[in-house]
């Protein structure tokens, strides 16, 4: 049951993993040109300059990306299912409904993380050929909070596509747009590094949403 | 689930609630409040401030209201004074020319946010002495590692051994103790000389390191052993009067000499809380700390750093109703002027709008209490 499950979440989702997939290796591809032409325009002096003295880790034509791909896959997955009234026939398979709802969101986090692991690496690896360690790490720490913002995307507006009603979706959007608000409140480098694991840990506690939502449909509540 | 998702979602709302709504609120009744600029005079010995309701004229009133022109402060608007034949031929009782003036003439500022933020320990290595005189922008850079330097070529991102082993050899002769802890310099061409850097070592003692031709001189300031430093600001100016400013545990500034003395002066500074500002000149160095509370201006004297005078000035705005504190009993906020941290801050903290909200609950819970035995 759950290869069935994962085969039913990969047959809703192929195309547009394989869409993200390109719009965020294009995005990653576009920023090495970048740097490149650059270095071979400039100089990597120059770029060291600009990073140590300057608010800036020079990724920030990518800190949205992930937020959209988030975003985008909760809708690919879960807007069918409500839309679609599938997810009432979900719901009475012989199968324990939260193990279900698990699974299903459980697949979309694990293929972002893929999405986003490649895409980190890949920059690392770039990054790397121009920058020692610590300014690498400062990019890469100061970018973990775009991929935060990916996830809670995901988790948010997959609760937002199960929420039966409007009030409440209305409710889960204005909470979304301010914890957005708050993931790109600053573009100081590291300005996040306290507060990361604080919102690491509320990010992931938002996956109450789901459940939430998912209790109120089966509840029969509807506008 | 249900109702942790509730629980979620009402302790969400209730953040979002105490952030938000005093934060529009304070944009709605934000006004504006700025301060003259004040300078201490060598002309009136007192402390002299930009009239603001007659600002085309550029008027001057010292302390006791007595206006005055351009002339009360003759060494920051010497080319002025100049223009129209005005500038005085001596100043104290010293023949002054403007050569001198401009040799002089120093201008330093800091706010907290330059040093409230997580730094790269990575710093631009310049050459202080270049064969062509003018200073060109630094090819190679040193990383501060637990222990010791490591010095990297920038062009091509190749790590410097054998100058790394310079540089740390350097160091260590003048008895630098690994890691560096404070690094303070400012490696851009826009400058007319290059110090390199003041760093302090792991047992805080203060060192002086710079290239030249290529390899490092370090020096070893014994004076400044005795300080707990807890920032320390490059200044090279013009008149090569000061090497730095350092701030020790206390607030304290001292000034250091070139020749390595130190000048504590009775200018107290908090780099974590408060905006300095330094203006200086042959004869008086103004020196301006702000904070939240208001303005503090140091006047010292150009040679020695002794205190001549000072003036306290509080901000004069008057507190605006804060309609806030009756609805909410705190406020939250996640970024601040002062520092480049993102982090919960409250705020404000009300009595009143607590007991409000507590009030406002109990009501809504005996309502919803009604309600549903009603239902029944």
């Amino acid at each position: 049951m759950n290869r069935m499950i994962l085969y039913k979440e990969w047959l809703k989702t192929r195309w547009f993993l394989l869409a993200a997939f390109l719009v965020l290796a294009a995005g990653t591809f576009y920023m090495g040109l970048s740097l490149s032409k650059t270095v071979q325009f400039n100089g990597a002096d120059k770029l060291w300059e600009v990073l140590v003295s300057k608010e800036t880790v020079l990724l920030e034509t990518l800190k949205y990306l992930p937020l959209a791909v988030g975003g985008l896959l909760a809708v690919v997955q879960f807007f069918p299912e409500t839309a679609r009234k599938r997810l009432k026939l979900t719901l009475h398979l012989p199968y324990p409904q939260g193990r279900m709802m698990a699974m299903m969101y459980g697949y979309g986090l694990a293929a972002l993380t893929i999405l986003f692991l490649l895409q980190a690496t890949v920059l690392t690896v770039s990054l790397r050929h121009y920058f020692v360690t610590e300014l690498v790490v400062r990019i890469m720490v100061t970018a973990a909070v775009w991929y935060l913002a990916g996830y809670a995307a995901y988790i948010w507006v997959a609760a937002v596509c199960l929420e039966p009603t409007w009030r409440m979706r209305v409710v889960v959007i204005v909470l979304l747009a301010a914890l957005v608000r708050l993931l790109f409140l600053s573009g100081v480098p590291e300005s996040y590094n306290g507060i990361l694991p604080w919102l690491v840990l509320y990010v992931l506690c938002g996956q109450v949403l789901i459940f939430h939502s998912v209790a109120r449909f089966k509840e029969g509540l509807q506008d | 689930m249900k109702k942790i998702g509730k629980i979620f979602i009402g302790l969400s709302l209730a953040l979002l609630v105490l952030w938000l709504v005093p934060w529009v609120y304070r944009i709605v009744t934000l006004e504006s409040y700025s301060t003259p600029f004040t300078l201490y005079s060598c002309v009136v010995h007192d402390f002299t401030s930009l009239d603001r309701s007659d600002a085309r004229n550029f008027r001057f009133i010292d302390r006791k209201g007595n206006v005055y022109g351009d002339e009360v402060q003759p060494l920051f608007y010497h080319s002025i004074l100049a223009s129209k034949g005005a500038f005085p031929d001596s100043l104290e009782g010293i023949p002054v020319t403007e050569e001198m003036v401009e040799h002089n003439s120093v201008i330093l500022s800091a706010e907290p946010k330059e040093f409230n933020v997580k730094k790269a320990p990575v710093y631009l290595l310049m050459e202080s002495v270049p064969v062509r005189l003018e200073l060109h922008d630094p090819e190679d850079a040193f990383v501060v590692r637990k222990n010791g330097l490591a010095v990297y070529r920038m062009a091509d991102n190749t790590l410097l051994e054998e100058k790394t082993g310079r540089f740390n050899a350097a160091l260590s002769a003048e008895g630098f103790r690994f890691p560096a802890n404070l690094v303070a310099g400012k490696p851009s061409h826009h400058k007319e000389y290059d110090e390199g850097y003041l760093l302090t070592d792991a047992e805080g003692k203060l060192f002086h390191l710079k290239q030249v031709d290529g390899e490092p001189v370090v020096r070893h300031f014994p004076a400044a052993d005795s300080l707990d430093l807890r920032q320390i600001l490059i200044t090279e100016f013009t008149n090569r009067a000061t090497l730095g400013y350092l701030v020790d545990r206390d607030n304290r500034l001292h000034m250091l000499r070139p020749d390595g003395t130190v000048i504590p002066t009775e200018v107290r500074y908090d780099p974590a809380r408060e905006d300095l500002l330094v203006v200086g000149d042959l004869f008086y160095y103004t020196v301006k700390t702000s904070d939240a509370d208001g303005e503090h201006f140091f006047a010292l004297r150009s040679d020695d750093f002794s205190l001549v005078d000072r003036m306290d000035r509080p901000y004069d705005f008057e507190e605006e109703v804060n309609l806030c504190k009756y609805v909410f009993p705190c406020r939250l906020s996640f970024t601040s002027s002062d520092d480049g941290w993102v982090k919960p801050r409250f705020s404000d903290f009300s009595w009143i709008g607590l007991v409000v909200d507590l009030l406002v609950a109990v009501f809504i819970i005996a309502w919803r209490w009604r309600r549903k035995n009603t239902n029944n």
